[in-house]
């Protein structure tokens, strides 16, 4: 359907994000930073929203933030999530600066527990799904202790 | 209310306030998997919408329709009416964001005289299509390949995500709650329940009823959802000068606005979370019309999810930011008497998932007096449009002053 047998994994591969997961097979957040206002640029566009730079360097993370939002999945919207309900999905704000927010899944923490700006940071954890054969070292979080 | 920020803008529109009516409008059928195309769908929204207006099909010169699925284009126009007119074609038309801002282009065509009478069309057979889509409608957003590296891996997909993620950070920032979420959805469904074509109608939905069905992407039940089902509409547009000549009680534009957002479908970065670009388009269409929001007596919102419908509310500034919930509340969107009549033929969560096209049929049915769950001497309509990139503000009005 979408010319991949391995989705819903991500294309490792493809050039705009594949510092991102070269980065996490390193067990490294990485997250690239314009070159002209010297801003993180989030998505890895092209052109940089802001100032319209269109060179820009991936750096490394701290790997901490901040919760800014999740939902819990107890539905499939892919037969290939089944297997993994419920997880939490989520958007967290990176310190270096909060208006990056990363999709990501939380780990290590019942649902219930989750509150919206609790600290988390970084771990490193193989992604799999129900029916598709490897799997891709992605950037996951957890509260932090 | 700024109307340009960091995250934001609106576009510049010329004043077409009083322009253009509304001459006809026309739905399909609305059913679940039906295994009709869209483009026959469509054909049937169009006929009734020509129908409606009192014109034939010779008489169309111009047709509107979506930039993202053209399944009824000007060629299909002409093999299903069997005419052969030159037509004047705009692909900024059909259902959404579009739904609302198409008078706009129709008002450009119109006063240059590219075209006398323009019909803008909107179907899908979305319910029928839906096994084939990876996602249901997520299908375009698991094709865009951001999405596709960055959130689909992580289960941040399809769209009932992005909006339970919204709404749980509304619920953080302003204390807006579950009941009030579903207070929207009751009010949509009790109005579903009285509209002959709708969905829903024998399906009633209490508050008790919501609070009940359990959570599928929590904070989301399937209730905050929109429904998938295969339908369409139309509607037709010329001068107001002409459409004093026509059947129909006349119906014009008094303002349109549309608003932007910078970050595009990556809602993830949009610099105000919770909310929509409503809040750069409702100032330009309020001003066009000239028009306050106590005017108005009818809104209808693209609704995919209840906090969408929430966010617009605010956004168009029918309450403070952040009180949406609060406004909500109780019977304040119902018909008969609530403070603001919403989504009055059920909106998609109960009416129909026919992408906005419908709602913009429902404002000129009660501005016209024949709709099924008719507010009183309803006067000034409005229809929200939405994509999220985009959001437009359309408003209409009885009669031409």
């Amino acid at each position: 359907m979408l010319g991949r047998a391995d989705f819903p994994l991500p294309d490792t591969e493809w050039g705009p994000t594949r510092p991102f997961w070269a980065a996490a097979a390193r067990a490294e957040l990485a997250i690239p930073r314009c070159d002209g206002c010297h801003r993180l640029h989030w998505y890895p566009e092209p052109r940089c929203r802001r100032c319209g730079g269109e060179r820009h360097t991936w750096e490394g993370m701290s790997g901490r933030g901040t919760l800014f939002t999740w939902v819990v999945l107890r539905h499939a919207f892919l037969p290939q999530f089944g297997d993994g309900l419920p997880f939490v999905s989520a958007l967290v704000a990176l310190e270096e600066d909060p208006g990056v927010r990363l999709a990501t899944r939380i780990v290590d923490c019942a649902p219930e527990a989750l509150a919206a700006e609790m600290p988390v940071e970084v771990v490193f954890r193989p992604l799999r799904f129900a029916g598709v054969q490897g799997s891709v070292t992605a950037p996951f979080f957890r509260p932090v202790e | 209310m700024g109307n340009d920020s960091e995250w934001g803008f609106a576009t510049p529109y010329e004043d077409v306030g009083g322009e253009v009516a509304i001459v006809g409008v026309g739905e399909s059928d609305h059913t679940k998997a039906s295994g009709r195309t869209a483009r026959e769908i469509a054909a049937q929204a169009v006929e009734r919408a020509l129908d409606d207006a009192g014109l034939r099909p010779e008489d169309i010169d111009g047709i509107m329709y979506t930039p993202v699925a053209a399944d009824f284009d000007e060629r299909a126009f002409r093999e299903h009416f069997g005419v052969s007119q030159e037509l004047w074609v705009s692909r900024q038309g059909g259902g959404m964001v579009w739904a609302a801002s198409a008078p706009y282009e129709a008002a450009l065509a119109l006063r240059s005289g590219r075209a006398r009478h323009i019909v803008n069309v909107f179907s899908v057979a979305w319910a029928t299509q839906r096994a084939e889509m990876v996602g249901g409608p997520g299908q375009m957003h698991a094709e865009e390949l951001f999405k596709q590296s960055l959130e689909v891996p992580f289960g941040w997909f399809p769209q009932p995500v992005y909006f339970a993620s919204i709404a749980r950070r509304h619920m953080h920032e302003f204390g807006t709650t579950e009941e009030q979420l579903g207070a929207i959805a009751v009010a949509c469904r009790r109005h579903a329940n009285l509209t002959p074509a709708a969905v829903m109608r024998a399906k009633p939905l209490s508050l008790a009823d919501y609070l009940a069905s359990p959570k599928i992407a929590d904070p989301f039940r399937k209730e905050d959802c929109c429904l998938i089902s295969d339908g369409g509409g139309a509607y037709v547009m010329t001068t107001a000068e002409r459409a004093r000549d026509l059947a129909k009680p006349l119906v014009t534009v008094a303002g349109i606005g549309l608003g932007n957002s910078r970050t595009g479908v990556h809602w993830a970065e949009q610099g105000e979370f919770t909310s929509t670009p409503q809040r750069f388009a409702a100032p330009v269409a309020f001003a066009m019309a000239g028009l306050e929001r106590s005017d108005v007596d009818v809104l209808t919102c693209y609704d995919p999810f209840t906090i969408v419908s929430l966010m617009q509310i605010e956004d168009m500034g029918f309450c403070p930011k952040g009180e949406g919930g609060r406004f909500v509340e109780g019977a304040a969107l119902h018909f008969d008497g609530g403070v603001l009549p919403y989504n009055t033929h059920g909106g998609m969560l109960s009416h129909a998932y026919v992408l906005g096209i419908a709602h913009v049929v429902e404002v000129v049915r009660q501005l016209r007096g024949e709709a099924a769950a008719q507010v009183p001497d309803a006067r000034i309509g409005i229809y929200g449009g939405y994509t999220g990139p985009q959001a437009a503000t359309l408003i209409l009005r009885r009669g031409d002053a």
